[in-house]
């Protein structure tokens, strides 16, 4: 005890700020594709002073974003290990690599789509792609989180700058009704979730999600008192309040459809692709970063390992080096003198904390605080099925009322945005079966998480289609309402048919793309064993034959009346058709060759485990 | 248990954050007003950062080494600056609102049939 306190006494400061320097910045060269988002969102801001309005600022947003997506992708061809950067805040995984391009491309896809269809005029682009690259930066950090400030930070940097794009159609009523309800419905759900994630760290004893789990093993295994229970259960809830929100998922889906009516068709498209791949990607993290423990802790970046590990003792476990990694690392060294205390005893084996968690739970003193992996993932078998089915039951009812709820709807903005709440309990499904699989294998966990990143990827195509031809058709029809596509196969057959071709894959019929993404994602809960969950889903694909297919059927078989506008929309001779095909064919091609996407979409989910 | 009766503890200052939280969450849910409405939402930042500072002090959890250390005064300061960010965005949206239905009462809000 004496020779520690002296080592930390005598530990020298420089020392650690050198760790802490190389760490900053070797982190900073894993973050460079955010770091290329933030320098384009300040160039954009300086363009409307430097250069008024000559240069664009789609142009610029384009390139700073196409930059981050090359560097991204330039990522993915290394092989590091999972590694925690910024002092465990982040980590970085090939799953944040897969989310990180997947977010990065659908910017510039929509930067393209949004540059075509006029919604940011000239005057306010500069202000809509930061508000765009702002909350892209948000999702990549919601991708990546590992830390609970980061969860809730990462959340509002994803939300805020999306309430404001909501209201961007300034003149309109319905616009800025819309605002208001999503951010008023948004602010709420914050404000919850992060009373949550006080209950489960303060509880815990740390926020950083690794650390949590372990300690969270612990407490399970001890048999905790009934007031310990109910009080990590309610963070939780409280925790999947504020993610339910992003996803739209059931009792706070409530501010979808409004949303995505009021706002533009081309928000629409971001807050239904982006906003919820990354809310899943999120979802994975908090409910895997509580239920799972990796196999190998993760590294800290390259050059870091010596300066970090030589302040601190050799024997240490990985979760204490972690927790220490944790700390605020500008601050550590005012806390210094009380250092000793909490890195030199491994969690649960001081005395005294053996003597209060017997005094806690009366009868607790026989168990044994678990020590390896495998004790820990058992004692954490809980907190996986209650996770498990609590996103399983979410998933169900969510798929189930967003399908029922599309029946009735006459705008097309309203009918997606009802078919994005049932796409979302669908993605929710996997994730669920994940949870029940964790324990058992890692190949199924593996391709459960894979599912949700290839359906999420197959979504892009769908999603981001269909509200780009609505966006297109609008400026040609100035109408969103289903009755005025009548016709429309005789008026513009190529987009007619694109629109059926996205229509019916996201509806999940063969060879198209959606059907094989139903495919993967149902798979995991044939392998967890939970064919209710399986058979609602299947019901589901029933239920939203119908209303996918009326609009077909609108497009297609109605008679267009004699006073239809005449629409422009040749689909191989401009650049709005080509768009369009760019975003539809991929429905195709990967319906039949989608082993390439799906292997990098397991591969991704296995370096989380 | 009583707890008045206990030296002032971790639970102490829970209690006050759930008295907040309480207040925030009633205040959101029966105030009219958007702007009552925002303020319901500080009320339950609040309250949990009531929690995070407490949750951070060493001195007052029977377990030192459970403490949140810095960690928790870090993350309350960070929802203090997010909570004023939030409330600037939204009263902004409140602004443009009234500009368009000359009222803030967020029961008229029902054009869009949620």
């Amino acid at each position: 005890m004496g020779l520690k306190d002296e080592r930390h006494a005598v530990r020298p400061f420089a020392q650690q700020i050198e760790g802490l320097q190389a760490d900053t910045f070797q982190s900073a060269l894993l973050f460079a594709p955010e770091l290329a988002i933030c320098m384009t969102i300040v160039g954009l801001l300086l363009v409307r002073i430097l250069a008024g309005r000559r240069v664009a600022g789609a142009a610029v947003a384009l390139v700073g974003s196409a930059v981050g997506l090359g560097l991204a992708i330039q990522q993915c061809c290394s092989t590091m290990p999972r590694t925690e950067i910024f002092t465990g805040m982040l980590v970085y995984d090939e799953l944040t690599v897969f989310f990180r391009i997947f977010l990065l491309a659908f910017s510039v896809l929509f930067i393209l789509f949004t540059w075509r269809s006029g919604i940011p005029d000239r005057e306010d682009s500069p202000d809509i792609y930061t508000l765009a690259l702002g909350a892209t930066l948000g999702m990549c950090l919601m991708a990546s989180a590992n830390h609970l400030l980061i969860v809730f930070l990462a959340v509002e940097m994803a939300s805020v700058p999306s309430y404001a794009l909501a209201g961007m159609l300034k003149g309109r009523r319905q616009s800025s009704e819309a605002a208001l309800k999503f951010s008023i419905y948004g602010a709420g759900t914050a404000g919850i979730m992060l009373y949550g994630i006080s209950l489960l760290s303060g509880v815990l004893g740390s926020a950083h999600l690794p650390t949590a789990a372990v300690r969270l093993a612990e407490e399970l295994a001890m048999s905790p008192s009934g007031e310990t229970l109910a009080v990590l259960s309610l963070g939780g809830l409280m925790v999947m309040v504020g993610l339910a929100f992003k996803l739209s998922a059931f009792p706070f889906h409530f501010w979808a459809p409004d949303v995505f009516e009021g706002a533009a068709a081309e928000i629409g498209g971001f807050l239904s692709v982006a906003s919820k791949g990354a809310a899943l990607a999120l979802l994975v993290r908090v409910a895997l970063g509580f239920g799972y423990l990796p196999q190998q802790p993760a590294a800290m970046p390259p050059g870091v390992t010596v300066a970090l590990s030589s302040a601190e003792p050799a024997s240490e476990s990985p979760v204490e080096r972690s927790r220490i990694a944790a700390l605020p690392a500008g601050f550590a060294v005012q806390t210094d003198e009380k250092l000793p205390a909490a890195t030199e005893k491994a969690p649960g084996e001081s005395p005294l904390e053996q003597h209060a968690g017997a005094d806690k739970s009366h009868a607790a003193a026989a168990r044994t605080v678990p020590k390896t992996r495998a004790e820990r993932m058992a004692a954490l078998a809980p907190a996986r099925s209650f996770m498990g089915y609590l996103i399983g039951f979410l998933a169900a009812i969510t798929a189930t009322f967003g399908n029922l709820a599309a029946y009735g709807q006459t705008n097309i903005k309203r009918l997606l945005a009802y078919s994005t709440i049932a796409h979302a309990g669908i993605m929710m499904m996997p994730v669920a079966a994940a949870m029940l699989l964790a324990g058992e294998s890692a190949t199924g966990t593996a391709q459960a998480v894979g599912a949700v990143g290839f359906y999420v990827v197959m979504y892009l195509f769908m999603n981001l289609g269909a509200f780009a031809i609505v966006a297109f058709l609008r400026n040609e029809l100035r109408s969103e309402e289903i009755a005025d596509y009548a016709g429309l196969i005789h008026r513009a057959p190529g987009v007619a048919l694109c629109f059926s071709v996205i229509l019916i894959s996201l509806l999940g019929l063969p060879p198209l793309s959606g059907f094989v993404a139903k495919v993967v994602a149902f798979l995991p809960l044939a392998d967890a064993g939970w064919i209710t969950l399986l058979l609602i889903g299947c019901v589901n694909g029933f239920l939203s034959l119908f209303y996918y297919l009326r609009v077909v059927k609108v497009m297609c078989m109605d008679p267009a009346p004699d006073d239809a506008p005449p629409v422009r929309f040749p689909l191989l001779t401009s650049v709005n058709g080509w768009l369009v095909l760019v975003l539809t064919v991929p429905l195709l091609w990967f319906g039949v060759l989608w082993s390439g996407v799906w292997d990098w979409a397991v591969a991704a989910a296995r370096s989380i485990l | 248990m009583n707890i008045l009766a206990q030296p002032v503890g971790v639970s102490h200052f829970m209690a006050v954050g759930a008295v907040l939280f309480v207040c925030g969450a009633v205040c959101m849910a029966t105030k009219r007003n958007a702007l009552g409405v925002l303020m319901g939402i500080e009320l339950v930042l609040n309250g949990a950062n009531v929690n995070f500072v407490a949750f951070g002090s060493r001195y007052l959890r029977d377990l030192p080494e459970r403490a949140l250390d810095l960690d928790g005064q870090l993350i309350a300061l960070f929802v203090i600056v997010l909570a004023a960010a939030e409330a600037a965005v939204a009263l902004a949206i409140a602004l443009n609102y009234y500009n368009n239905h000359a009222t803030i009462d967020v029961d008229r809000a029902d054009e869009l049939k949620g």
